[in-house]
Parts: C-alpha cells; structure tokens; sequence
C-alpha cells in the first residue's frame, strides 16, 4: 500500500576505422615489416605467434587505414603491425 | 544502486556487471578475511528456462593491495566452465537436482581459483570446482536447497574456503525514491516536489545475484605475512576491488558460437560501492569501468565536488543550508573513499593506504569483528562497519548519503556545522534492515537466494 500511495502520488502530480576479422592464418605475416608486442615489447613473442597461430584464430584489427596500423590478435596475444601494403590488400578484398 | 547498472556500456552486459564488493574479518572465524564480489544484477529468481550463470567467457578478478601502492599484490582469479549434459532437452534441470553432481542438472557450471602474485607468479588454489544450481523450486527442481548449496563450499590449497554461485542480495535501497529526483525521507515533504511521507521500498527485495566469495587467513593478505595486530600499522590495512574483462575481439559467427581472441581488457570494476554510480559523471563512468584504481587521481574532482552536494539544496530548498554555502574542496570524501582515513581522525582506527588516490575498499584486518554490529558502521561507532572494509548488512546508502551531505565534513574542518537534516538522512526510517532480507551467520553470509516457484521480486 505505501508503495502505491507513493506513485500514486507522484503519479497526479574505438574510433575504429575498420575492422576485419580473420579466421584463418595469414602467411603474409612473415614479410611484416614492423611488429611490436603490445603485452610484452618481447621480440621472442612475435617467434611465439607464429608457433600458435596454426592451431588458433587470428583476428586483425585495421586500426588506422592512414598509417597501415593492424593489430593482430591470436590466443591472449596481442601485436601491432605496420604494413600499408597488407592494409590496402585487405582493403582492396572489401571492396 | 550500489554499482549494479551504474554504466551505459556495463548495464549492457549484466554477466560481467560488478554489483558489490565485501571486504570484512570473517566474524565466527576472526583470523580470517572474508571478500565477496557479486555479479549479476537483478536476477528475478524465476527467470527460466536460462537461469543466471557466470560466464565463461568473462575473467573474475579479485585484487588485493597490501602495501598502499593502490596496484595489486595478490589477485585471485576465477575462471567458468558451463557444461550442458543433455543438449537435446530444452530444460535446465531434466529431474530434481538433490546432489551438487546429480545428473538432472543440465547446465553444472565449474571453476577454478588462482592467486597470482605481484610478481606474476600463479598458484592455482582450486579447479573443476562446482558452483550449486539456481533455486528453481522448493517442491520439484532444488529441494533442501540450503544443503546443496553448502556442498559448493570448497576447500582451498593451502587454507580458506570458496563459493561461487546465486545468493539472495544483500544490498538493499529504496531505488524508486533515490533515482526520482533525490526524494530521501524523512524530509520528503521538503522536496522542490514535495510528496507525503511514506516507508522506504526496498528495490533490490526478492532478486539475486550471483556470489563469488572466498575467506582467507589473514596472515594471505598482510604484506609482511603475520597476523595483523595493531590497528594503527599501515601493515593491518588492505585496498580491495574487483574487475571482470573480456577478451578484446569477439567474432559472432552464423552457427551462433563466438570466436574470441586477444588479451583480456577490463570491462567492470567496483572497490567501494556507490562511486561510479553516483560520484563520477555520465560522460566519464565507462573509462573509469576501464581503467585502474591507481589512476584514479584523474576522477578525484568528482569527490572534491560532488553533483549530489550540490543538487540536494536545490531539491530541498532550505534544508541544507551550510552545505549549499561550503564551497571548499571535500577532503572528507577524498581521504574517506580515495586515501582511507589517517590516524588522528577517529579514536583507535585508520585505514590510510598513503597518499595515492585510489578507488579500493580498505580494510584494516586489526580491527576485531564486532559483537553488537551498527549497520551505520563507523559512523554509528562501530569501528568494523564500512568504511572500514564493508559487510553484507551495512547500509551503506545511508552512510554514504550522509557523508556527501556533510556530516563528514568536520572531521576535517572544524569550521563547518553539519546541517540537521544530513544526520537524519534514511532510506528504511528509523535505519534498518528492511524486512525479506536476511543473511546467514557463516561464510558466505549472504542468504539462501530466492527460488523462483515463491518469488514475488519487488513485491
């Protein structure tokens, strides 16, 4: 009753650009020409990436189209690659 | 509500949504800490045939900072499995589930507990652990639910004990009367929009969440790993909060599964309750789910001036007087909820963890359980209620809503004189637990949750 005395009363009164999912490995990884760990600046996680991305998804994330930045994804990792050319391939397979 | 859909981007996603923490010594076990973080806001206890689950998919954290670097020490880490026996039924539980590991329950969820250090070491404290059932129905689905629900109270290596599943809610407010403008009693009538008086209506009553609690010696918490003794040392204090992320890509595929990939990022998080609610600002509470208590110093203007200091005289016009004049930095809420509260300022306590600004529950594990517990905590003179740590019968609405409406302004500044009406500000009149919630004496305190058969949530 209280409760409906009361309303009864109140009642009168990312810059994301793009972002492409890949399912797949991509081999072009190997001619990246810039990688850099995010989680660990490690050069040997970039080795490890490659040994794990066979058996896993990876997923790209075209971040910024001007400066060919793609960060890559696979298992709990995570790396940015600057690779203008890969973006505008990528870019190129959506249009 | 204390942190439960406090965020436009975390209300979107209620499995990872932090509702509340607790952080208290442990009453029938006083060498021990008792932390629970609650998730899932609001689960109407009938709301079938999915019942509320942790997710897999989301990392439960619980952090720790012992030595008031306001960064974690000692994180424990709770991971979900979701298994479903018999896909080819619709049902969540295909017969009466009268045993923790019976057959009839369709979706059993497990986890695991780590602990991991600050220096990145792990030690896993517990796996395939079971979670109980939902409390579907006294009579067909989760007899004795009671009973089954102990039996998910688990041993961890090397001491302690865990829980992880649905709990009756603890907290309690009156949400329609707070989110209308600000309408408190007993002064409602003095609103800008006056209403008669009427008894508080307990939001939150009959709705569950789900628990994830653990209880451990304390001498796992303190920096130097004894027993804290001596309330005055900095050794006794901790900063609790807890974070629940996600993975950072998430692909939705046609078959209906997801693809996650990518480092986990933070997506919720909740030290002391009612601040990303209430203290920080529409335009900045998803940044601050993502971001971390030791940068909290970019949030501290909030506190410093808070938006509800200054709508409650304008509600209540001439009601807050003093308040509406004091113009000057509120130091009070800054060492309260952002630095603890330095020895010097309450007889016998303090819960400083330094100068660094930071959102943690602190609680200093020196200060006993107490034997006759005052829901208003220390501003009722019980030293061993919020905001030292908090427990799961605090009221903390009223604590908080006094504090910002200035009582706590002369523990700082003698100069100031609280308005009358600040000390009498209530949500249950005289302050109380409202009727429908209860609590249990052992760990994890919190009550049988509601079944959905007898629910009637809200009533």
């Amino acid at each position: 009753m209280a409760k409906l005395t009361r309303r009864g009363f109140i009642g009168q009164t990312t810059a994301s650009v793009a972002t492409i999912g890949v399912l797949a490995a991509v081999p072009t990884l190997a001619a990246a020409p810039e990688m850099t760990d995010v989680a660990a600046s490690d050069s040997t996680a970039a080795a490890e990436l490659y040994a794990t991305t066979f058996s896993e998804s990876l997923v790209a994330h075209v971040s910024d189209l001007a400066s060919g930045e793609v960060t890559i994804m696979s298992g709990t990792k995570e790396f940015i690659l600057r690779d203008t050319d890969l973006v505008m391939r990528l870019l190129k397979a959506v249009h | 509500m204390s942190s439960h859909r406090e965020a436009p981007e975390i209300s979107k996603d209620p499995v990872a949504d932090s509702t509340d923490v607790y952080a208290f010594v442990s009453p029938d076990k006083p060498d021990t800490v008792t932390l629970i973080a609650n998730y899932v806001p609001l689960e109407e206890p009938a709301g079938g045939p999915n019942f509320y689950e942790f997710g897999d998919d989301v990392l439960y954290e619980i952090h720790i900072d012992n030595d008031g670097d306001a960064l974690a020490e000692i994180t424990y880490q709770f991971i979900f499995q979701t298994q479903t026996r018999n896909p080819d039924s619709f049902l969540y539980n295909t017969g009466q589930i009268t045993s923790i590991d019976s057959k009839n329950w369709n979706r059993p969820q497990f986890y695991s507990v780590t602990r991991v250090n600050a220096n990145g070491t792990s030690t896993v404290l517990g796996s395939n652990l079971a979670c109980p059932p939902c409390n579907i129905g006294p009579l067909r689905s989760t007899p004795n639910y009671q009973q089954l629900a102990e039996a998910a109270i688990h041993n961890l290596t090397g001491g302690g004990s865990i829980f992880a599943g649905q709990r009756a809610e603890g907290f309690y407010v009156d949400l329609g009367s707070i989110f209308d403008l600000a309408d408190l009693r007993p002064f409602q009538n003095l609103h800008l929009i006056p209403s008669p008086a009427a008894p508080g209506v307990n939001g939150t009553q009959g709705y569950n969440v789900h628990s994830i609690a653990i209880q451990v010696p304390k001498t796992q918490l303190t920096s130097d790993g004894l027993n804290p003794t001596d309330p005055s040392s900095p050794v006794s204090v901790i900063g609790v909060w807890t974070t629940a992320s996600r993975r950072k890509a998430t692909i939705l595929q046609s078959n209906g599964q997801n693809v996650e990939s990518g480092p986990f990022v933070q997506v919720s998080r909740l030290g002391d309750p009612l601040i990303n609610e209430v203290i920080i600002a529409l335009g900045d509470k998803d940044r601050w789910n993502a971001s971390q208590p030791v940068n909290d110093k970019q949030f501290a203007h909030y506190y410093a001036h808070p938006e509800l200091a200054k709508l409650l005289p304008v509600l209540y016009p001439g009601v807050f007087p003093n308040l509406a004049a004091y113009t000057k930095d509120r130091v009070d809420l800054e060492a309260i909820l952002l630095t603890g509260i330095p020895s010097g300022i309450i007889t016998g306590f303090q819960n400083s963890t330094g100068s660094t600004q930071a959102d943690m529950l602190r609680l200093n594990m020196a200060i006993p359980p107490s034997s006759s517990p005052n829901i208003l905590g220390i501003l009722g003179g019980d030293l061993a209620g919020f905001p030292n740590g908090r427990r799961v019968f605090d009221d903390i609405v009223a604590v908080e809503l006094r504090a910002v409406a200035g009582v706590t302004i002369p523990l700082v500044d003698k100069s100031f004189t609280p308005d009358g009406a600040a000390s009498v500000i209530n949500d249950f009149s005289p302050p109380s637990i409202p009727s429908g919630v209860s609590y249990i004496k052992q760990f994890p305190y919190l009550g049988v949750p509601f079944n959905g058969f007898d629910s009637q949530p809200h009533p």
